[in-house]
């Protein structure tokens, strides 16, 4: 029952179907990776896991620790321990990452978090990806580069000690150091209390975060499954192999 | 007792002790006053206002000759006192000032800072040489000022003296009259100061607010102006201020309006001779029936000049908020720079915001942009915070606080600042 569990999942956005089927589950205490070709629904399971009012959910359900999320909205969701890096982060001109992130903490923790306390987080948090305390008082993600926004997104992650995390592409767009520090990151969240789905088109990064499980979506639903071995063998093949198999399938 | 005629005039100069030639001033403004027509919707620059339920003819009210000691003070003026850093202060109860405080070392210095009653007595030949210079008669609500008001600041700041916190003016309306005040501020060459007005009320029932802010700079002066008005409810605000820049002064201007039923700026910045520069701000945030108009002039006579204006604000509920900004070159206003913004936060389908920026260009060779935006929170923000576990409301709150943060940064005023932020977040919750 400690899982993330997807199944059955169907979602439409402006009347086009994106998600036809989809079924995964990630246990708590593991880290699976989602990968799959552009246009493949990736991003579009992401969002729908954490609320986006913009899709619609046709069919199927989404059950976090055996207790179905779907009628909840996005902060209710994120407030039982859900969290979604974002592949195109938000930005946020006039609200600053250490205001928002106090905030994002207390509704989390449904109590007062002091400056102490908070601080003593937000520092280990920094250290641990090599940042500088003068992002905390930028707008969030307003100018930012698109490795800055990334490593933004973890921040929050490692602050808010989410259960299960989704990363949409946290590793496109970095340099190899940035993608160490993102690494780390995740790393440092992994144990018997954490799960995550690890969306990335790039074996380098398994390199670093090693999944347990990895899945291959297409054309909206989940088509292959295996070990990390699975990463190695599309970055070598590529998805046409996988795309004949699931036609003669079909 | 008759009302808004003749004989109250009278009674109001008489009270104040006056010269003959304010009365004279004043009998001249009655006669626009019964002359002008109220304004109604097919006056350009009522169109978007409806006033039928404003208290127009409401009976002024006279001085009654009130002064307290600062203990006495009312309490919207003690919270305001905690919390303000102003170095010197002027309140006013109703239609008389009730208290003053204003540093000796200043006074010391030349620095005038009382009542407007006061000062013709003192300082004759420097109000004669202001006063109604700035606002007089320009329409119904200003021509009732000029004839009807009971109270007034001066301030006069000497040349070269430079004072770097501000003083301050509170104003407690008490309800159920009209009340007309004034601010007139004078500043000689090269002087240097800062000048908050605020209004304050509990809510009332139905009241007619008039004020008028004249602002005179010299040659070289700079002035920060702010005027807040957080009124309670009932109240209906007509304020109306203009400012007279010569060579080279500077003029920071801030225009707040949060409280009232309805509220009306009508703000001008004269740059008449070169060098001049002028920024200005506005604030306004309007929830339930409130009604906020804002109509601004940046008129450019001189060469190389300058004016800078961003006003903001955000509407929810049935609240409607008017922006009518004018930036008018003349043709000698070679070498401008003119901006002019205007950007408003939607936050219920039933607010409604009307933006009409205008330019009148007389001269060629010119830098000026005007733009307005007028747009409903952005969906895809509020998904982002939500995402991070903020409820939608809170998620709503910190994005209007972002929305007006351009506006509140460029106050360096902490204390002010401080108060406008926190009205603003009582605001937001309602
Ligand atoms: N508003 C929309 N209307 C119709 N189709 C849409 C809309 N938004 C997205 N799509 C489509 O949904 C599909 C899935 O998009 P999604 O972003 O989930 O893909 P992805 O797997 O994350 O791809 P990438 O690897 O490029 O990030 C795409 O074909 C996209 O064009
Ligand atoms: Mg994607």
């Amino acid at each position: 029952m400690n899982q993330l569990e997807i199944r059955d999942l169907w979602a439409s956005i402006d009347g086009e179907t994106i998600l036809k089927g989809v079924n995964l589950v990630v246990p708590k205490g593991q880290v699976h990776a989602l990968m799959g070709p552009n246009g493949a629904g990736k991003s579009t399971l992401g969002k729908i896991l954490a609320g986006d009012p913009e899709y619609t959910v046709e069919q199927g359900d989404i059950l976090l620790d055996g207790e179905s999320i779907l009628d909840l909205s996005p902060d209710e969701r994120a407030r039982k321990g859900l969290f979604l890096a974002f592949q195109y982060p938000v930005e946020v001109p006039g609200v600053t990452i250490a205001n928002f992130l106090r905030l994002a903490l207390q509704a989390k923790l449904g109590r007062e978090v002091g400056v102490a306390e908070f601080w003593a987080k937000v520092k280990r948090a920094l250290e641990l990806l090599d940042w500088d305390e003068g992002y905390l008082s930028r707008y969030l993600n307003e100018g930012f580069s698109g490795g800055e926004k990334k490593r933004n997104e973890i921040l929050q992650l490692l602050v808010l000690e989410p259960a299960y995390a989704v990363l949409d592409e946290t590793d496109s767009g970095l340099d190899i150091d940035a993608l160490k520090v993102v690494a780390r990151g995740v790393n440092a969240m992994r144990g018997p209390s954490f799960g995550a789905l690890v969306i990335t088109h790039y074996q380098r990064l398994l390199n670093y975060i090693v999944p347990d499980r990895v899945h291959v979506m297409m054309d909206g639903r989940i088509v292959a499954e295996g070990g990390p071995e699975l990463a190695l063998e599309l970055e070598a093949k590529g998805y046409e192999w996988l795309r004949e198999r699931v036609k003669e399938e079909a | 007792m008759q009302v808004l005629d003749k004989t109250q005039v009278e009674a109001i100069s008489r009270a104040l002790k006056e010269p003959g030639w304010v009365l004279e001033k004043r009998l001249k403004a009655l006669e626009a006053f019964a002359r002008l027509p109220y304004p109604s919707k097919k006056d350009e620059n009522w169109r978007y206002t409806d006033l039928s339920e404003a208290p127009l003819e409401q009976e002024v009210e006279t001085p009654k000759g009130l002064s307290l000691s600062r203990d006495e003070l009312p309490e919207l003026v003690k919270r305001r006192l905690e919390k303000t850093d102003v170095s010197g202060f002027l309140v006013f109860v109703g239609p008389d000032l009730v208290y003053a405080e204003v540093p000796e070392e200043l006074s010391a210095k030349g620095l005038v800072f009382t009542s407007l009653a006061e000062a013709l007595k003192t300082h004759p030949g420097k109000v004669e040489a202001t006063l109604f210079r700035g606002v007089y008669v320009e329409d119904k609500f200003a021509a009732e000022n000029s004839a009807f008001f009971t109270h007034g600041a001066f301030l006069y700041v000497p040349a070269g003296l430079e004072v770097e916190k501000p003083l301050g003016v509170f104003k407690v309306l008490e309800g159920g009259k009209a009340s007309a005040g004034r601010s007139l501020i004078f500043l000689e060459d090269n002087a240097k100061a800062a000048y908050i007005e605020e209004y304050l009320s509990l809510d009332l029932p139905p009241t007619l607010h008039l004020s008028a802010t004249e602002m005179v700079l010299r040659p070289g002066a700079k002035l920060r102006h702010a005027h807040v008005q957080t009124f309670g409810e009932g109240v209906w605000h007509f304020h109306r201020q203009r400012a007279l820049l010569e060579r080279d002064a500077a003029l920071n201007d801030l225009v707040v309006n949060l409280g009232g039923r309805y509220a009306r700026s009508e703000v001008a910045s004269e740059l008449l001779g070169p060098g001049a520069e002028s920024e200005m701000l506005g604030l306004y945030f309007g929830h339930g029936l409130q009604h906020f108009d804002h109509y601004t002039l940046q008129h450019h006579v001189e060469h190389h000049t300058r004016s800078d204006l961003l006003y903001k604000g955000a509407v929810k509920d049935e609240a409607r908020a008017v922006f009518s900004g004018l930036i008018k070159l003349e043709r000698g206003a070679q070498k401008t720079d003119a901006y002019q913004a205007n950007r408003n936060l939607i936050l219920s389908p039933t607010a409604r915001v009307d933006s009409i920026p205008q330019l009148e260009i007389g001269a060629n060779n010119v830098r000026c942009t005007h733009g307005s935006t007028t747009a409903p929170v952005d969906e895809v923000q509020l998904f982002y915070l939500q995402s991070r576990g903020l409820p939608r409301s809170l998620a709503q709150e910190l994005l209007v606080k972002a929305h007006l943060a351009d506006v509140l940064n460029r106050i360096p005023l902490k204390a002010l600042r401080a108060h406008l932020e926190a009205v603003i977040e009582e605001k937001v919750r309602i």
